[in-house]
């Protein structure tokens, strides 16, 4: 395979005289080794299965308007397998590349580096991902997947869903490394921008949690084929795999969201980022407490004569705890980002609408949190945690449509519409907020999960529930309208025909990307600032600024 | 990998015939180095996974023990032996990886080479090691649950010295071509690292399977 790449280091003379043939069309983009062109693809492709994730996530909202009659769009069979086809493609198929795509263009601009750690990694990363998200979806054709009836089609999905994992945590890798390894000189960990500390962070929660789902989905794939069933077989697969949307775990997909959030207020407010050391700490521990695969509850009895056992009390204290304690780095980053917007000069641009909208939301699923964890309370395995998922994981998504907005020019060479995105921002707010309240109040009267419904469990008048479920699914199709009008805003500036063409830093940016061209030349930067803080142009522009009142004067 | 330029190398370390580098820009800052800290990642989170399994045939050998039967069928054999002289085999690679890395930084390649080869005889023991109990396990997957586990967890822990030795041989044919040398043996280090973090990993697998059972 041709890979074209930035060169890392100094080439050596006989590599710098030959000239090799540059690939075009489909093959210069299949041997692309350029961080902007895999991050691109990363984006394009998770929002292209963002319509799988859209379309089934509407099925099973309509599903539940009628919670009596059983079959109303979808056998029980089918939509078991929706429903896990919605969760497993919005989380894996969407937020995660989503967030990996722009973290591979965005971070080393960031940071001052001409490429990603491992290009060609990252670009195997991607193709793999690619190959594993489509036979992943081809499973769930064949009747496999999660309660599926083909056996067949269940082993393609665990296969393809571990290739998926595997990409992932390959792209990871590529972009952790980048930071710890390939920052610029002068650029101490300290002075990291926020997005890749929260991207260094992320990933590393990723490398400690993705692999622990991969390892159980063997142990099935093992059993499945040749075993006893003791993992369950097809209809006992999602119980190994849903830990990884509940809490803690929850959260650490999340956390990308924080970084975007942290670079875009200041930028917009026009004010350095209030205590810099305080919002990394909160982050890096907002991030520590998302580790959550010592809570999953993967498996228990290896015979069906033994009773599963509770929760034990050993994991139990400490989940609750994380569920509390988990609130101050959030409230802190909060009061962080209220504190340079308010000492500031506010811009209200897309990208800030982007980030209060996700910072909400995710205030929103983080306190929903600690209702799941309140006793009290008992909405365990009710649609209130259904309603946090959604939070949490649409604050992710919103933030990074947010990224998109602001890195734009970056990563495709065009703003987006400000019109359309700030429609965009509004419907997706607007939609979670209804989408997420209705569905937290059934779970109150105790509608279960749909995966665990059944009708005897409702405390509270079945119409109300319908009522609230109804309410929801008009929520659910506000949000899918709102991901339509940004994936469209989006996939236009991506051929070139949507947006405008920006100067190389319209937003007056703080951080080292702002520093270079819009798009990016291979390479990245032909000089670089001197960086004494983590606000280099910031230095440098209120420096220049301070120089001509003194001159002036 | 060689990733500061050679021009600066010499002139941190100047030498005979290397006053014409005197010019040459000062270096940059030492960073981590990329693939090193890239295998750490890589070879933390292939851990991860086989520790998971590992965690779960504990959890449920517990659960099992605890509700009054016994873990392994009777016509199990899981004997310590074949697992004791598999760690012995890593254990002792352990040496000869060390003694690869020290002859490329000394910039012997032969003998880094040949250090490498005699890892990968241990790494090939490891495996026969295995190989040999599960012909004399005695366990049946598809009447037995907890063989899915041992026999999985084990090829985990194969796959993992499999790849490690992979590694390794990919930095030796690298090292004896040249591409490595003392002053750029990254990439051995970065294979030395892979594999004794495999080494630990293989350790609580004969903890968990073979001296627990």
């Amino acid at each position: 395979m041709t890979v074209t790449e930035a060169p890392r280091d100094v080439q050596d003379a006989a590599a710098v005289d030959i000239e090799p043939a540059s690939p075009t069309g489909l093959a210069a983009l299949v041997g692309s080794g350029d961080p902007r062109a895999i991050g691109n693809l990363f984006v394009g492709t998770s929002l292209l299965f963002l319509l799988v994730t859209a379309v089934t996530g509407l099925l099973v909202g309509f599903e539940q308007v009628d919670v009596e009659k059983a079959d109303n769009i979808l056998s029980s069979d089918t939509l078991s397998q929706v429903v896990t086809l919605h969760s497993i493609s919005g989380l894996f198929l969407v937020v995660l590349p989503l967030l990996l795509g722009i973290a591979t263009a965005v971070v080393p601009l960031q940071i001052g580096a001409s490429t990603v750690a491992f290009p060609r990694a990252s670009a195997a990363g991607y193709w793999s991902f690619l190959v594993g998200g489509g036979l992943l979806l081809a499973s769930y054709a064949l009747n496999g997947g999660p309660f599926g009836g083909d056996a067949d089609g269940v082993a393609l999905f665990i296969v393809a869903f571990v290739l998926v994992l595997v990409a992932l945590c390959v792209a990871t890798v590529s972009v952790v490394t980048t930071v710890v390894a390939l920052r610029a000189p002068g650029m101490t960990l300290r002075r990291t921008p926020l997005f890749s500390w929260s991207m260094l962070v992320a990933g590393s929660i990723w490398l400690l949690t993705l692999p622990v789902l991969a390892g159980i989905l063997v142990l099935s794939y093992v059993d499945l084929t040749w075993g006893t069933g003791f993992m369950g077989g097809a209809n006992g697969l999602y119980s190994r795999i849903m830990w990884v949307f509940w809490q803690p775990t929850l959260y650490a997909f999340a956390i990308p969201a924080l970084g975007i959030i942290a670079d875009i207020v200041p930028v917009f407010a026009q004010r350095r980022h209030q205590r810099h050391a305080v919002a990394m700490f909160a982050i890096g521990l907002f991030g520590a407490l998302s580790f959550g695969a010592w809570a999953n509850v993967a498996v228990t009895g290896l015979f069906d004569e033994i009773d599963p056992q509770p929760t034990p009390w050993l994991y139990k204290g400490p989940w609750v705890a994380v569920s509390f304690i988990i609130v101050v780095p959030l409230l802190a980053l909060l009061g962080l980002w209220a504190l340079t917007l308010t000492t500031g000069k506010v811009r209200l641009g897309s990208p800030l609408l982007f980030a209060l909208v996700a910072g909400t939301l995710l205030l929103v699923g983080v306190a929903g949190g600690v209702g799941t964890a309140i006793d009290q309370l008992d909405v365990d395995g009710t649609t209130w945690m259904t309603a946090q998922s959604y939070a949490v994981l649409l604050a992710a998504l919103t933030a990074g449509f947010g990224a998109l907005a602001y890195w734009g020019p970056k990563l495709y060479g065009r703003t987006l519409s400000e019109a359309s995105t700030r429609l965009t921002a509004t419907l997706l707010l607007a939609g979670t907020v209804v989408l997420v309240v209705p569905y937290a109040i059934a779970g109150l009267l105790d509608q279960p999960r749909l995966l665990d419904f059944n009708l005897d469990a409702i405390d509270g008048d079945v119409s109300t529930i319908e009522t609230l479920n109804t309410v929801s699914a008009i929520g659910g199709v506000i949000v899918v309208l709102g991901l339509l009008l940004g994936i469209l805003g989006v996939v236009g500036a991506l051929i070139g025909r949507k947006g405008t063409s920006p100067g190389d830093d319209p937003w007056a940016g703080h951080t080292l990307e702002w520093a270079t061209s819009s798009p990016p030349p291979v390479g990245n930067f032909a000089s670089l600032p001197e960086i004494t803080s983590e606000a280099p142009l910031y230095d440098a522009r209120h420096a220049a600024l301070r120089t001509t009142t003194e001159a002036s004067a | 990998m060689a990733d500061t330029p050679a021009v600066a190398t010499a002139s941190t370390a100047p030498g005979p015939g290397l006053e014409i580098f005197s010019e040459a820009p000062a270096p940059e800052p030492r960073r981590p180095r990329v693939l090193l800290v890239g295998t750490a990642m890589a070879a933390g989170a292939a851990a991860t996974g086989v520790l998971a399994m590992v965690a779960l045939y504990v959890q449920l050998r517990d659960e099992t023990i605890g509700s009054g039967r016994t873990w392994l069928p009777e016509d199990a054999n899981v004997e310590l032996t074949p697992g004791n002289m598999g760690l012995v085999s890593l254990v002792m690679s352990m040496v000869t990886v060390a003694w690869a890395v020290y002859a490329l930084r000394n910039n012997d390649r032969v003998h880094a080479g040949l250090a490498i080869l005699v890892s990968m005889t241990f790494g090939a023991a490891f495996i026969t090691d295995t190989w040999y109990f599960w012909t004399q396990a005695g366990l049946v997957v598809g009447r037995d649950p907890q063989a899915v586990l041992i026999y999985a967890i084990t090829g985990a822990s194969v796959a993992m010295v499999a790849a490690g030795m992979i590694f390794l041989l990919v930095m030796a044919f690298r090292a004896l071509g040249g591409q490595l040398t003392g002053r750029a043996s990254e990439g051995v280090e970065a294979a030395a690292l892979f594999w004794y973090v495999t080494i630990a990993v293989c350790a609580v697998v004969w903890y968990a399977i073979y001296v627990t059972k």
